[in-house]
């Protein structure tokens, strides 16, 4: 079961993810100021909201992962031994 | 590493010297640390000239003369375990700025033409020469683990070398300087970019918002957020975030545009240019690695073949 979560603190409330998902699974919270995933069913996995965040703060899991042919692989094996 | 006391050198290559202040700022925690470590070679605390064995080696600074050179391979065939500590020993720091000058000019500048030189010779037999290219260690050596920032806080260091000694998974974060600062992002109806000397940001919402170029969104978080959270827009000191350089298509200057874009009213574009004008500024800290220079939409190799022959 695919899980999709927005780390609170990191938020800033800009409403990007909003408005880059084309599947409206986010509502934002006006009280706090913050995006909150209110459908996780409707994401269709296409992580354009995970890549606009500007801090990074969306994350999933168990998502079904492609493999990206363009990337570069030793760069991305530096990625592994980051502190 | 249990039982025995943790060994440890420090080195220090071509840098400020910051990295090793950092360590310093652990402060009380240095304490902790101390009791399950031995410092044998640090430049800053013992007389030690030589390169003695060790479990774990800190370098720090980029390769950039004959003796980082020699002091880098040193440390790699004495210590166990390298780190690339800091943002000039993982992207080559800020001096890779230095990558769009020729050797020459840098010369003439620091030594003849800078306003505070009063001499007007350059030294040639009491310092090692410069080399060609600002080099990250990694290009050099083979680099066991990464700890970018300039320099790394204190809460990283601690906890990087503490999962170390205790042999532990550290919790690596890969959010950025934004998921750390306490601004509020929202959509305005700003309509022109403004230049940081330009009047006075308000101090509640992000820089991006108001029109200030901010490289928060775009930066790895290695520093809790210091300069955003007191009212300077964040220069992308610990480096580019892992998005920007695991996508080739992804750069710091699309991701900053896209981003500001949708925040105000100002063009993609217009953003994009502005941030291209003054590049050197804003690729500074990152200039010198591979994983940047050799992105297809990033033109450095382009300058550097223009002023040296390689």
């Amino acid at each position: 079961m695919l899980e999709m979560t927005i780390h609170e603190k990191a938020c800033r409330g800009c409403q990007l993810c909003l408005d880059v998902c084309p599947t409206d699974c986010f509502t934002f919270d006006e009280v706090t100021q913050k995006a909150q995933v209110a459908v996780v069913e409707n994401c269709i996995e296409c992580l354009s909201c995970s890549f606009i965040c500007p801090s990074l703060a969306i994350s999933h899991k168990n998502h079904h992962q492609v493999k990206n042919f363009y990337r570069n692989i030793e760069f991305s094996r530096r990625m592994e031994k980051f502190l | 590493m249990s039982g025995n006391k943790v060994r440890l050198n420090t080195e220090w290559l071509c840098d400020c010297g910051g990295c090793h202040v950092a360590l310093v700022d652990l402060h009380e925690k240095m304490l902790e640390v101390l009791q399950s470590v031995e410092i044998l070679k640090c430049p800053v605390l013992t007389d030690e000239k030589g390169y003695p064995e060790a479990d774990i080696g800190i370098v720090t600074g980029s390769v950039r003369t004959e003796h980082d050179l020699v002091a880098v391979r040193a440390m790699r065939e004495k210590c166990k375990i390298i780190i690339a500590f800091g943002t000039c020993a993982v992207y080559g720091g800020l001096h890779g700025a230095g990558l769009a000058h020729t050797r020459e000019e840098i010369m003439d500048y620091v030594y003849r033409q800078s306003p505070t030189t009063k001499t007007d010779t350059i030294p040639h037999n009491s310092i090692s020469a410069l080399a060609k290219m600002v080099t990250p260690i990694d290009e050099v050596i083979e680099v066991d683990l990464y700890l970018p920032g300039c320099p790394p806080h204190a809460h990283y260091i601690l906890q990087g070398l503490s999962s170390l000694i205790n042999e532990t998974t550290p919790r690596v974060q890969r959010e950025t300087v934004c998921a750390a600062c306490n601004r509020v992002m929202k959509k305005t109806d700003v309509t022109e970019i403004k230049s940081p000397s330009e009047g006075f940001a308000d101090n509640e919402t992000c820089f991006l918002s108001q029109g200030y170029i901010c490289q928060g969104s775009v930066t790895l978080d290695r520093c809790l957020a210091p300069c955003p959270n007191h009212g300077i827009a964040c220069s992308g000191c610990a480096g580019p975030t892992m998005q920007v350089l695991t996508e080739p298509t992804r750069d710091i200057r699309t991701e900053i545009s896209d981003r500001m874009s949708r925040l105000t009213k100002i063009p993609y574009d217009t953003i994009k240019t502005h941030i291209e004008k003054s590049a050197k500024t804003h690729y500074a800290y990152a200039m010198a690695t591979k994983m940047i220079g050799n992105k297809p939409t990033f033109l450095i190799q382009k300058w550097i073949a223009e002023g040296e022959v390689l």
